[in-house]
Formats: C-alpha cells, structure tokens, sequence
C-alpha cells in the first residue's frame, strides 16, 4: 500500500483528534486574530446605536439549548448594547424548549447592567402557535401575553407604557435557530405590521437569510458565533464569540489543509493508476 | 449542595458521555442520547400544560369566566378523537378548521414575502441614472444594488432557470448556460456547506469552553474526573466485548 493510499484510508477518529486539538489549543492559549466587521452585523449595531433612550426594543430568542453556543452569545452581546442605550427592552420566545434559558439569560444580562424588571425589561415567556402568536401580538400583545413569565399581568407594567401591539414596536430582533424564527417573524410581521427587523440566527441557516438582507426585507443579519463575536467587538466587550474565533479560524485552516492533501492523494493515486494501466 | 455544582458535573458528564461516540458507538452515548429526547419532551409536556391548560384555559374560564374559550378548547378536543375508530371523522372538523386558517394566512403572506419581494429585488435595472441625468455604471461588489451585482444576478438566475429546465437538450450553446448554472449552484452549495461546518464547529467550541470552564477547581473538576471515568469505562467495554464469542449470523 502506498503513502497516498494509507493517508486516504486513515482512521476518521485521527481526524477527530487533529480537529479537536485544532479547538482545544487556540481556546486554551488565545492569539487573537485580528476580526473584521462586517456590513450586515453593523446593520443591526447601527439601527440599536441610534434608537432614542426609551424606545420599544423587542428581542425574540427564538432557539434552543441545541444551539446556544451560536446564539446565546449574540443574545447577550444584544441585550447588553440595548440596556445602555436605555431602551425598553421586551423579550420572548416562539420555541417552548428554550423558554427556561432565555428566562435566565435575560435575567442575567439585565442583573449584570442593573435594569430592573417591568421597568426596564420584561420578559413574556412562551405562547403556543408559533407564527400565530406573531399575527396576534401584531393585534393584541395584552391578549397573547396576558401575564410575563413571572406571572405578572403585562398590563400596567412600565416597560409595555403605550405599547398596544408590534405597530408600536420600534425595533425587532429575532435569534432564530430554525422556524418559527427570523423567516416568520417577516413573513407574519415586519411584511404586515411595519416594524423594522434584524435577525440573528445559526451558521446553517445564514445563507437562506442572505436573500432577504439583500432585498432590505431585514436590516442586518448576525451570523453564528462569528457574527457574535464582531457584535461583542463593537460594543466593546469582549466574550465567549471572541475567545471561540481563534479556534474557529484554526479549525477551518486544518479542514483546508485536509481537503487540500486529501485531494493531492487522490489526484496522484490517479495519475499513478494512469501510469500502471500505460505500461500494461 | 449548590445547584450549579450538580448542573457543572451533570452537564459535563453528559457532554463527555455524547463524545465518546466519535470513539464508537457505545452504552454511554445511548444514555446521554435518551436523556436528552427524554427530558426534552418531559419539559416540553411541563411548559405546554402550564402555559396552555392552565394559564390560558383553566384560570380565564374559572377566574375570569371567560367561557367562549370553551369554542377553541371544543374545536381542539375534537382532534383528540383519532383515537376512537368510530367517532375519528369528527376531527376532520378540527383539521379543515387548523389547514383552512393555516393556508389562509400563510399563502398571501408567502406569496408577497418571498415571490414578490424576491423577483423586485432581481429585476433591478441593469445601469443607474446619475445625478445629472446620465447613466452610470456602478462597480460596488458591497452595495447590492449595483450594476456589476445586478449584472451576476441576471446571469445567475438565468442559468440557473436554463439547467433546470430538461424540455430542452443541453448541447451547444445551451451547454455553455448550464454549465454556467451549474457553477453558480456549485458556489452556493459551497457557501451553504462552509457556514455549515463553521456552524458544527461552534457547537464544538461551546462544548469545549464547557468543559474547560469545569475543570476548575471550584466546580471540583469534574471534566477531569468524569473524563478519566469515561475512558475507563471505554476500555472495559471494549476489553469485555473482545472476551465475548462474536455473535452468530
């Protein structure tokens, strides 16, 4: 067997191991590669920069725990640009499997800023219907959210002060990792109700969203953990997306490299079977 | 104990038990892989009966007296009927009710949102007016309205269109169009699967500063600990099963 042949049929968990210590290495000693911003990020950056104080800011954390190391991220680097810029920040979630930890990762985030809740947040819990509960907040918030995750009638809370439906709603996040999500939230909301939207969402799903930033349907876009680390760029507070770029841009050098040899191998097996079949 | 201490050593436990696949299939994964279906749809049961029976059925109607509730709650129950053979046609009723406001909001809306929208935004104007009246040719790959993007649109949705439709022969000059399709599905393929792999390997990340966050001795290192009882239990899984007669076919 030759080396080209060896090296094709290599164990894959060989190539679990490169591509762990690809991981483990940058995470445990940074060298901070240098993170470029990039224009459909800095569109939501922007929008959030120049919202007056007091202005209705809502937040969909439309995810699981499955994909809480691309969105968790985003959610906190959000949730602590709108708290300083004092807005009145309304949160929620379309997917019942996340409603516990974006209840923490709210309360966390607002703790952290020294927000207090029904004053300068709320947080409303799940509803069931997934892009129904969107049609009926663009009719009713009070109806679809009769009482916040706390169980506290969302009437009369400070935050919600003249806050009918999403026609009052000056800005919309969603961090989508799947549907209902930032495709919904268009669909059954920005389209009808004419808010402004930004997404957030898991690198799988970027690309599909690329069309509707292009056609202006969103504003910006924040995709997965890279998108999260240039928002914590911007707003000046490094975290988790910034410590997990080096690993990142490590992992993807070795997959390069990979699928560079590999084809080197392949290419030169065939040349050397050509060579074989010429001589006999 | 505290809570965090229990949820940092189940959590990385877990973590450790799900990874031990990319060794081999093996016991610990499969119980890390039903806990998770599990407990996923253990909460979710939780949450849906908390916040629909309870909050939104049971307290308006005994607290607040709201009975028309009891319309929606009727329509919904009538679903529940599929599992009685004789009276399963009456949750048609249900069915028409859920695909007829389904299919009422969801059309118009996707029409407008996706298909109109989308083709406004691909027959832009091939050259731009200037300011003073002249045309002009804009150069910007950022600015999606520009003239060298709205160009590659046109030649990519065209080619695109040209190789999916099979009523022609692909020879000649038709060749040369599909073969160009073929390259702008290619670049999107490619683009898709990079955000992908970028997109596994966060999740990779997120796993791994886990476990290097708990292997603190404040949580009292439990990576460490549960890792070396991880490896361990590999090894005498794999030792006991090399001791096993193979099984008979």
């Amino acid at each position: 067997m030759t080396f080209a042949e060896r090296m094709l049929k290599i164990d894959r968990r060989i190539i679990f191991v490169v591509i762990g210590l690809c991981t483990l290495l940058p995470l445990l000693y940074p060298v901070g590669l240098p993170i470029k911003i990039s224009s459909e990020v800095r569109g939501v950056y922007d929008y959030i920069e120049q919202m007056p104080e007091r202005s209705v800011f809502v937040l969909s954390i439309d995810f699981d725990p499955a994909s809480k190391p691309e969105l968790y991220p985003q959610a906190v680097a959000i949730l602590r640009h709108a708290f300083r810029k004092n807005l009145r920040v309304v949160t929620m979630t379309l997917w019942v499997s996340g409603t516990g930890m974006a209840d923490q990762l709210v309360t966390q985030v607002a703790q952290e800023m020294g927000k207090e809740r029904g004053k300068d947040y709320t947080f409303l819990g799940w509803s069931p219907g997934g892009t129904a509960v969107i049609i009926n907040l663009g009719q009713d918030l009070y109806n679809t959210f009769p009482s916040d995750y706390g169980g506290k009638p969302t009437k009369g809370q400070p935050v919600l002060e003249g806050v009918q439906s999403l026609r009052d709603v000056n800005y919309l996040v969603s961090l989508g990792a799947g549907n209902p999500g930032v495709e919904a939230w268009y669909v059954f909301g920005k389209d009808k109700y004419k808010f402004e939207l930004g997404g957030g969402c898991t690198g799988v799903i970027a690309p599909g969203l690329y069309p509707l930033l292009r056609s202006g349907q969103i504003n910006g876009l924040i995709g997965g953990l890279r998108g999260a680390a240039e928002y914590e760029i911007l707003i000046g507070q490094k975290g988790r997306a910034v410590a997990g770029m080096d690993a990142q841009s490590a992992t993807h050098l070795a997959i390069i490299v990979l699928v560079g040899l590999c084809n080197i191998f392949y290419f030169s097996m065939r040349r050397q079977a050509r060579r074989q079949g010429e001589r006999s | 104990m505290d809570a965090t201490l229990i949820g940092a050593w189940v959590a990385t436990g877990l973590t450790l038990c799900i990874l031990s696949f990319l060794y081999k299939d093996n016991p610990l994964f499969k119980l890390a892989e039903h806990l998770y279906v599990g407990v996923s749809v253990g909460y979710t049961i939780v949450k849906a009966y908390d916040t629909v029976l309870v909050h939104l059925i049971f307290k308006p109607i005994v607290e607040n007296g709201e009975w028309v509730l009891l319309v929606p709650v009727m329509i919904g129950s009538l679903m529940l009927t599929r599992y009685v053979p004789k009276a399963s046609w009456l949750s048609r009723y249900a069915f028409a009710f859920i695909v007829g406001v389904g299919s009422g909001l969801a059309i118009p809306r996707t029409i407008s949102s996706f298909i109109l929208k989308q083709i406004e935004d691909t027959v832009r104007p091939l050259l731009m007016l200037g300011p003073g009246g002249g045309v002009t040719f804009s150069w910007d790959l950022h600015n999606p309205a520009s003239s060298l993007n709205v160009i590659i649109i046109l030649v990519g949705v065209t080619s695109v269109l040209f190789y999916f439709f099979f009523s022609v022969e692909h020879t000649g000059p038709g060749r040369v169009v599909a073969r160009t399709g073929v390259m702008f599905l290619m670049i999107s393929f490619g683009a898709a699967f990079g955000y992908t792999v970028m997109a596994r390997m966060s999740l990779l990340i997120g796993r791994l500063t886990d476990l290097i966050e708990f292997s603190d001795a404040s949580y009292g290192r439990p990576t460490v600990w549960l890792a070396l009882v991880t490896i361990g239990t590999l090894i005498f899984l794999s030792r006991r099963a090399q001791g096993e007669p193979p099984e008979e076919r």
